[in-house]
């Protein structure tokens, strides 16, 4: 599993991780693209749900990262994260996924260094974790019901651009 | 005072404006409030960037929340409303008028970037090449000279800092930008050095080899070591440019008709040909000689200016398109005339050599030095000279030369005699040795050659020997000098006659114009020494269009000054030829920057500077050089000019290398902007300019500036952030470790002989750090040395116990006397005096000082300015029962200014100005304020998706990454996008007018915007397409900057890749985001204010001559709360008679309806209608009352206390009783020879473990009034802490002074006090002397804890928060100290915490500010993005009314969930919680987030098989 590239997805809180995000960027600190953002109001808005279908989908690991505990813009959104992932966790190792790829992060949003070094921290985790193992399974059924229109009009022309790049 | 509003003095046309100076946390707040209540602000900052001290902290106590991510919200809100306008880099330089209606004169430095374009991408800044320290960082990190303050910083803009000109720049006849190109040397940026150098200067190659440097002379490293080698360095960057092959540049565009005409091929006439031709001229040169270069060519001869040097620069200019005409001499000026040109430019410099008039002159032998080294030259090409005479070389071979001058022109013909083959070669000369005009190095050279000079020397006559010279006869000089008008005064030793032998003589004693191709008719006047006569500002000559420069006009001179004189004249014939004013106009004068020893040396001290002798460049060896004219300097190699170049003390700060001018893409730059003053009409001005920290560099007992480990707490909190120079990491400057030991040295600046006061927040600041270092490092010892805790504030002793007990901060009570280094280790001995008197020695590893809070020099000018009257220390005056008010009416003040304060305060404060400032002005609300009017929204709900995608290039921050046409190429292939197009800059004003026209043309109802972050920019975007008549909800982002192209800098293909990702699921939600409605809801303008004690009472009265109604519920029978029992202030105000006045206002106001006697039965409603049920009198009739807005000022009371026989013992009296006892019965007073008091009683313990904060301030106040009327009563005050901050510490001293004596008791061992024989006894164990003591008081007094009023129903009943202590909670503990969390709600006064009159006045009119946000809308508009819930599918669960963090969700009669939208705050929590998912937060659906995943897994899953790169 040497060459394996996960799939991780962070849900990052406008107020705080995101921020952090941004600055992080500021600074010019380089992480792995193997990281991608969803950002929502508040990380009190990541359901179960959206944590769970994440790995059903096929990604390899899922990380929330809000405020500073006790620094919820909305008071105690993180809390409830907090729990919500403790849960998922729980189920992912009883289901056998594996609760060791679903993290809690807080951060502020001055803390741009330590968001890079989360995106660094969690890749390198994953990757040892190795891929998903729902992944090959469901995969492949996914693929299927795949929604036409979000991809690229002709897959030629797609690769066209691909080769461009 | 009738009807509650002070009586008109006269009537003055009110404006509706107000002007708010100081763009820090209190100026923000203050302009928000007031903008937000109708009223036009101005917004004056100093600095580059709004944000204030605030904006450099790291954490803030005792929360320890991320200090940028509170503030950042502001900084966003205050830079977008359309009501503020910023004024930055501005200082306000006069107010006229009078309150109501003042004329402010502002004054603005220039910037150099345009504000209004700059979009804030940084281009600028990556290619500036001057590197700087960075104010924010406290000089710990370095910046450029074109920087933004900080990377959130608003105006999100840069700016340039520029000291004024650099001294080499500044002794440049040319004005060479010399630190520029030495700068970019230092960077390795060859090409751009070599444009900086020829925008002044056509000929680097040249100068950088024969210029006389003045630069070199005025160059401020003389007074460190020796300058730089700026001419050698200027000839490295040419060598090394022409080392390249030459392309020519394309001819350039002829903008005007007029041809122009220059005699003159020399430095002079090339200069001004090229400004001319770039000036859009057609421009002919007319060269008498063979090839053009004039004296360059012909006169400076090879060893020391290869002649490919200057055909190389000669040609630069040739080829942009210009007409030279060699061996064309012009014989007779008027026929160049009617040739058609129509200006003239003579610049044929200097080149007729001369003779003394002196016996022999006319020997064959004898030459004439211009003419020598012109036939020199023009031989080594294998030019004849054409004259007829014997070659040169033939005459001086083997023979013995003298060169008769002491110049350069001189030196350059003994050094050609030389290489010549000459036998011998000297020189004698007029001058001394030391006053020889040749360069040093030239003689020096010179000598190295074997030629003797003989200084000091007239010259009678050539010896005659058979037609053939034989020598020279010459006398020594003793004195000679040159009068102002050129005349010779000279002196001469008698009988010094003596004969100096040679063969051949060469003149080298001047040379002046040949001018006689200007006939007289020709109307140019020419001067007695036979130079052209011009006007010396423009050149011109005295015939219309006829214009002359360079030696033709001065004599010799050198060929900086002839590319000087080009520029000039070419300046003036455009103005002429174009029929402007023939005077230049005036340039922006800019200061030089000359430095003083102290300064450099105190750089060096720094380590900023080091001390290194010049580079020397390589020379070949004498022996090599005078057999052939190869050059004699071998000029730097790369690695000796860039250490070279790196000597440079950037002394400007920006060099005007216009680096940054020519990267801007939006022509953002302007180095020609100048200083302007602007007059701004207001209704009132406040002041809120913030403070300087303490210069600890003064008190040089603690080593700051002397030894790298000893910061100040600034410092020390920039190594604290994230941001930070370090990153967050703590360590220490000598060695970058982590320090293991660091002591906190506190009042360091603060109650000295100097500074008096208190500064009210060290004590906690350091506490946070400390606690934060230790957070940050498992190893930190913190050690703090304090005086007094003076953690005073709401949850600063819980902190301040939380230090002690959970992270080990040590606190050491004593005082330091002074820290010395160990220079082997750089640690810090430091040694103190502890509390019993013994001498202590300590060592740290740092040593971090609390240094207090002091006005700047340019606040006290500002209160100059505006005629307000300051304090002793340089505070703004205020009265304790008036604080927001100045000496000046219509002027306020807020934060620091008014006394050192922390955050809360300085944000209370500023409210409470804003409410004050716009309370005169409330009959002008709105009339000065702007309202947008939209287009009517399309209706788009039906439609299927049409979306646009914007790509962004961020100049290069993106484009230089990312490959954007790529990515726009596949945004357009992507479903549903019916259109994508890409920018340079997404965000600049002509884009937004794209983005219309292109929803417009191609009908889009979904926009996206590829480019930096929605954090900054979605308003913005959002905006644009509501002009277009889009619902601002159909508008989404992908951040393909900060999240792709920054991160991922060195990976392009990466980046790429990731971009269109990130494309593709904006694209995949925007396809599910719908049109939100904003509800508008009316505003009821009345405000309900629970509470009738001063707070309360301020509020109704504040909220009433805002001009809104105001009801006011008191539960007693009769209003004044704890106002009713003081009498006076500490500062001596009759209370009694303000409780007196404020209440008959009070009740007299028309707009003001008072209850007592009333409890609140019911609450319901939200932001804007509110409506409460009040049961009210003796008899309890029911009251319902309709508002908008509600402020709880319930306060609090004085605590009965248990202990110490309180309420047993007659004797023992609280502070509130004693204050009464010393306002009745003077007998008993007289009676009293011995009184104790006890601080803490009830406060900062178990129970209550807060700080009760008035009680020391009390004590104090009533020690001395009983002090005044009894001075023979002893009074002794036992505490723990005194808590005398701010300006209180002057009374603490008067108190001392007055013979109080304070003695200090500790916690874990309280006084005792027993009843012994009719007496009181209080024993009590004193620290300092080790031993218990016992005093027997007449009267013992108790400061008793301040205690909250019982409010645990009304704040069940409002849905508000409170402490553990019973106070209200505030939203936010810093940023919004009056406000609830649930919108419409404020709280001042105790009710929030304990505090002073002063301080509750400032918090109740802060609540009226506040509350006027509400009260002057007509209507208040919900965001789109809240929570709603599908009753089909609530059970009624009652999980969202369980998790809402604002208590929002109610079941309705329908017995299903309701979200009232004007009071949901959009954080989706309920619905994430929702079993039966009934409930989805609109914007952010369930759909959406999973699209996003769907798009980011099958993306990734692509990519890492290898689909995709």
């Amino acid at each position: 599993m040497e060459d394996f590239e996960p799939i991780v997805i962070a849900f990052c809180c406008h107020y705080c991780a995101y921020t952090a995000a941004d600055l992080a960027g500021t600074m010019r600190l380089q992480y792995p693209s193997n990281v991608r953002i969803i950002r929502l109001p508040c990380t009190g808005k990541v359901d179960v749900r959206h944590l769970l279908e994440a790995f059903e989908k096929g990604a390899d690991g899922v990380y929330v990262a809000g405020c500073m505990e006790g620094d919820c813009h909305f008071l105690k959104g993180n809390f409830r994260a907090k729990k919500r992932v403790a849960w998922a966790k729980k189920i992912l190792e009883e289901v056998g996924i594996g609760g060791d790829r679903l993290e809690m992060y807080n951060m502020s949003a001055a803390m741009g260094p330590r968001f890079a070094e989360v995106a660094r921290e969690m890749t390198e985790k994953i990757r040892k974790l190795g891929p998903n193992p729902a992944k090959k399974a469901e995969r492949k059924a996914h693929s299927a019901e795949r929604k036409e229109n979000d991809r690229p009009v002709q897959s030629a022309e797609r690769a066209a651009h691909s080769a461009k790049v | 005072m009738e009807k509650g509003k002070e009586p008109q003095r006269k009537e003055v046309e009110k404006i509706g404006a107000v002007m708010v100076v100081g763009g820090g946390v209190g100026g923000m707040q203050a302009s928000l409030d007031l903008a937000n209540s109708g009223f036009k602000v101005y917004l004056v900052e100093e600095s580059s960037a709004i944000g204030g001290r605030m904006a450099q902290l790291d954490k803030t106590f005792p929360t320890n929340d991320c200090s940028m991510c509170t503030i950042s919200p502001k900084l966003v809100e205050t830079g977008r409303h359309l009501n503020i306008q910023l004024m930055m880099d501005s200082e306000v330089m006069k107010v006229d008028g009078q309150a109501g209606n003042f004329s402010v004169t502002v004054r603005h430095k220039p910037r150099y970037i345009d504000i209004s374009k700059c979009t804030g991408c940084s281009e600028c800044a990556q290619v500036c090449p001057i590197i700087t320290t960075s104010r924010f960082d406290e000089g710990m990190a370095q910046q450029r000279a074109a920087y933004k303050l900080y990377p959130q910083a608003v105006p999100n803009a840069y700016a340039i800092e520029k000291l004024g000109i650099a001294p080499c720049r500044d002794a440049c006849p040319a004005g060479q930008r010399a630190q520029g190109y030495i700068a970019l040397i230092r960077e390795g940026r060859y090409d751009d050095a070599m444009r900086v150098i020829k925008e002044d200067n056509p000929f680097p190659g040249i100068c950088g080899r024969i210029c006389n440097h003045r630069c070199e002379e005025a160059c401020n490293r003389n007074l460190v070591d020796q300058p730089l080698s700026i001419a050698s360095l200027k000839r490295f960057v040419a060598d090394r440019v022409y080392a390249q092959p030459y392309l020519p540049a394309d001819p350039l565009p002829y903008k005007f008709e007029e041809k122009v005409a220059i005699i003159g091929a020399g430095p002079c006439g090339l200069t001004a040909a090229k400004d001319l031709r770039k000036f859009g001229y057609p421009v002919t040169i007319f060269e008498a000689l063979p090839l053009a270069g004039g004296m360059l060519r012909v006169g400076i001869p090879d060893y020391r200016l290869p002649p490919q040097v200057v055909d190389r620069e000669v040609r630069e200019i040739i080829d942009l398109g210009i007409d030279l005409r060699l061996n064309t001499p012009v014989i007779n000026l008027d026929e160049v005339m009617d040739e058609g040109f129509k200006s003239v430019l003579i610049a044929v410099g200097a080149h007729e050599g001369r003779k003394l008039p002196i016996p022999g002159a006319n020997l064959p032998e004898v030459l004439i030095n211009t003419q020598f080294l012109r036939d020199v030259n023009l031989s080594n090409m294998g030019i004849e000279s054409g004259n007829g005479k014997p070659h040169p070389k033939s005459v001086v071979q083997n023979r013995h030369v003298l060169v008769l001058g002491g110049g350069n022109v001189a030196m350059d013909c003994a050094r050609t005699a030389v290489r010549l083959g000459a036998a011998k070669v000297e020189m004698a000369c007029l001058e001394s040795r030391e006053k020889m005009p040749a360069s040093i190095e030239e003689i020096h050279e010179a000598e190295e050659e074997g030629i003797a000079v003989h200084p000091s020397r007239s010259f009678k006559r050539i010896l005659d020997k058979d037609g053939h010279v034989a020598g020279v006869e010459a006398v020594k000089v003793t004195f000679m000098e040159f009068d102002g008008e050129g005349r010779l005064n000279l002196q001469t030793e008698e009988g010094s006659e003596h004969i100096l032998p040679c063969e051949v003589v060469i003149f080298a004693i001047g040379q002046r114009a040949g001018l006689a191709f200007i006939p007289e008719s020709a109307g140019v006047g020419v001067t007695r020494m036979s130079t052209i006569a011009v006007n010396p500002n423009t050149y011109a000559a005295t015939r219309p269009g006829v214009f002359a420069a360079g030696d033709a006009t001065t004599g010799t001179a050198y060929v900086i000054e002839a590319v000087a004189a080009g520029h000039k004249a070419a300046a003036s014939m455009h103005r002429y030829l174009r029929g402007e004013e023939m005077e230049p106009a005036p340039r922006p004068e800019l200061p030089v920057v000359k430095m003083v020893k102290e300064e450099v040396q105190e750089r060096v001290a720094k380590g900023e500077v080091n001390v290194t002798p010049r580079v020397k460049m390589a020379a070949s060896p004498a022996g090599h050089r005078v057999s052939s004219f190869t050059e004699v300097s071998l000029g730097y190699t790369e690695e000796e000019a860039k250490a070279e170049a790196s000597r440079c003390l950037a002394c400007g700060i920006c060099s005007e290398c216009l680096s940054c001018y020519y990267k801007c893409g939006l022509n953002a730059i302007n180095h020609d902007m100048v200083e302007t003053q602007e007059e701004v009409n207001v209704g009132s001005v406040i002041l809120a300019p913030g403070y300087e920290v303490y210069n600890a560099r003064l008190s040089q007992e603690y080593g700051l500036g002397r030894y790298p480990n000893v910061l100040n707490a600034l410092q020390f909190e920039r190594i604290l952030s994230a941001s930070g120079p370090t990153l967050g990491h703590v360590q220490r400057p000598s060695d970058k470790k982590v320090p293991k030991k660091i002591a906190f040295l506190q009042c360091v600046g603060s109650r000295d002989q100097n500074h008096p006061y208190c500064s009210a927040v060290c004590c906690m600041y350091a506490t946070k750090e400390a606690i934060i270092a230790r957070e940050h490092e498992k190893e930190v010892e913190p050690t703090i040395f304090f005086i007094d805790i003076r953690a005073y504030g709401k949850g600063f002793d819980a902190y301040y116990e939380r230090a002690k007990k959970e992270y080990g901060v040590r606190y050491v009570r004593c005082a330091i006397s002074r820290v010395v280094e160990n220079p082997r280790t750089k640690n810090l001995l430091i040694t103190y005096l502890d509390e019993a008197g013994e001498i202590r020695e300590e060592e740290f590893d740092l040593v971090v000082l609390s240094v207090g809070m002091v006005p700047s020099a340019s606040t006290k000018e500002l209160a100059k300015n505006i005629g307000i009257e300051l304090d002793a220390h340089g505070f703004a005056k205020t009265d304790s029962l008036t604080p927001l008010a100045t000496s000046r009416r219509g002027v306020y003040v807020c934060g620091v200014f008014q006394g050192p304060k922390d955050i809360p305060e300085t944000v209370a404060q500023a409210s409470g100005a804003a409410a004050a400032a716009s309370e005169i002005l409330s009959e002008v609300r709105g009339t000065m304020v702007a309202r947008k009017e939209y287009p009517a929204q399309k209706e788009v709900k039906e439609e299927e998706p049409r979306i646009g995608v914007f790509v962004c290039h961020c100049g290069n921050n993106i484009g230089g990454v990312v490959n954007v046409p790529a990515v726009k190429e596949y945004a357009a292939s992507l479903g549903a996008v019916v259109f994508a197009d890409e920018n340079l800059y997404t965000c600049s004003q002509d884009t937004q007018e794209k983005i219309k026209k292109a929803i417009e043309e191609h009908k889009l109802n979904r926009v996206i915007v590829a480019s930096c972050t929605p954090r900054t920019h979605e308003p913005l975007f959002q905006e644009t397409i509501r002009e277009a008549g889009l619902n601002r909800y159909l508008f989404e982002m992908a951040n393909i900057r900060d999240q792709c192209s920054w991160v991922h800098m060195h990976e392009k293909e990466v980046a790429t890749s990731k971009a269109r990702d990130l494309v593709r699921m904006a694209v995949a939600n925007a396809r599910l985001i719908r049109p939100l409605e904003e509800l508008t809801k009316g505003v009821i303008k009345r405000g309900l204010v629970i509470g009738g004690g001063l707070s309360g009472m301020t509020a109704a009265l504040g909220l009433a001559d805002q001009g809104f109604e105001a009801v006011l519920v008191e539960k007693e029978a009769e209003l004044g709360g704890n106002l009713r029992h003081l009498k006076t202030t500490l500062d001596g105000k009759d209370v009694s008679r303000y409780l007196e006045e404020l209440t008959a206002r009070v009740t007299h106001h028309p707009r003001i309806q008072v209850f007592t006697n009333a409890v609140i039965t019911d609450f319901s409603g939200y932001v804007g209608n509110y409506k409460t049920s009040l049961m009210v009198g003796p008899r309890m009739f029911s009251r319902d009352v309709e508002h908008g807005v509600t402020i709880v000022a319930t306060g609090g009371e004085e605590l009965k206390p248990k202990e110490y026989f309180y309420g047993q013992d007659k004797r023992v009296l609280t502070q509130l009783e004693m204050e009464a006892f010393l306002h009745g019965d003077g007998r008993k007073i007289q009676e009293l020879k011995e009184v104790v008091m006890i601080q803490c009683v009830g406060s900062r313990n178990e129970e209550r473990p807060y700080c009760s904060r008035v009680c020391c301030a009390e004590a104090v106040k009533n020690a001395l009034t009983l002090k005044s009327l009894n001075p023979k009563a002893r009074v002794t005050i036992l505490y723990r802490d005194m808590r005398m901050y701010g300006t209180l510490e002057e009374d603490y001293a008067r108190a001392r002074k007055a013979g109080i004596r304070f003695l200090r008791y500790e916690e874990e061992r309280q006084p005792e006090v027993t009843p012994k024989d009719g007496r009181l006894e209080v024993t009590f164990y004193n620290p300092v002397l080790r031993e218990n003591l016992t005093l027997r008081p007449d009267l013992l007094v108790l400061s008793a804890a301040t205690i909250p009023a019982d409010t645990a129903e009304l704040a069940s009943m409002l849905k508000v928060p409170r402490t553990a202590d019973g106070f209200f909670l505030e939203a936010h503990m810093k940023l919004r100290p009056v406000d609830f969390s649930s919108e419409g709600l404020f709280l001042c006064g105790i009710a929030h915490s304990p505090k002073t009159i002063e301080e509750s006045l400032s918090q109740a009119s802060a609540a009226v500010a506040r509350a006027c946000t509400v009260l002057a809308k007509d209507q208040i508009q919900i965001s789109g993005v809240v929570s709603v819930v599908d009753p089909d599918k609530c059970a009624a669960c009652l999980t969202c009314v369980r998790v809402c963090p604002y208590n929002v969700p109610v079941i309705n009669k329908e017995g299903v969930a309701e979200i009232e939208a004007a009071m949901c705050h959009g954080c989706g929590i309920c619905a994430s919680e929702c079993p039966g998912k009934a409930i989805k937060l609109q914007h952010f659906t369930d759909e959406q987030v999973m699209a996003k995943c769907d798009v980011i897994i099958e993306v990734l899953s692509d990519v890492f098989k290898g689909e995709r790169v």
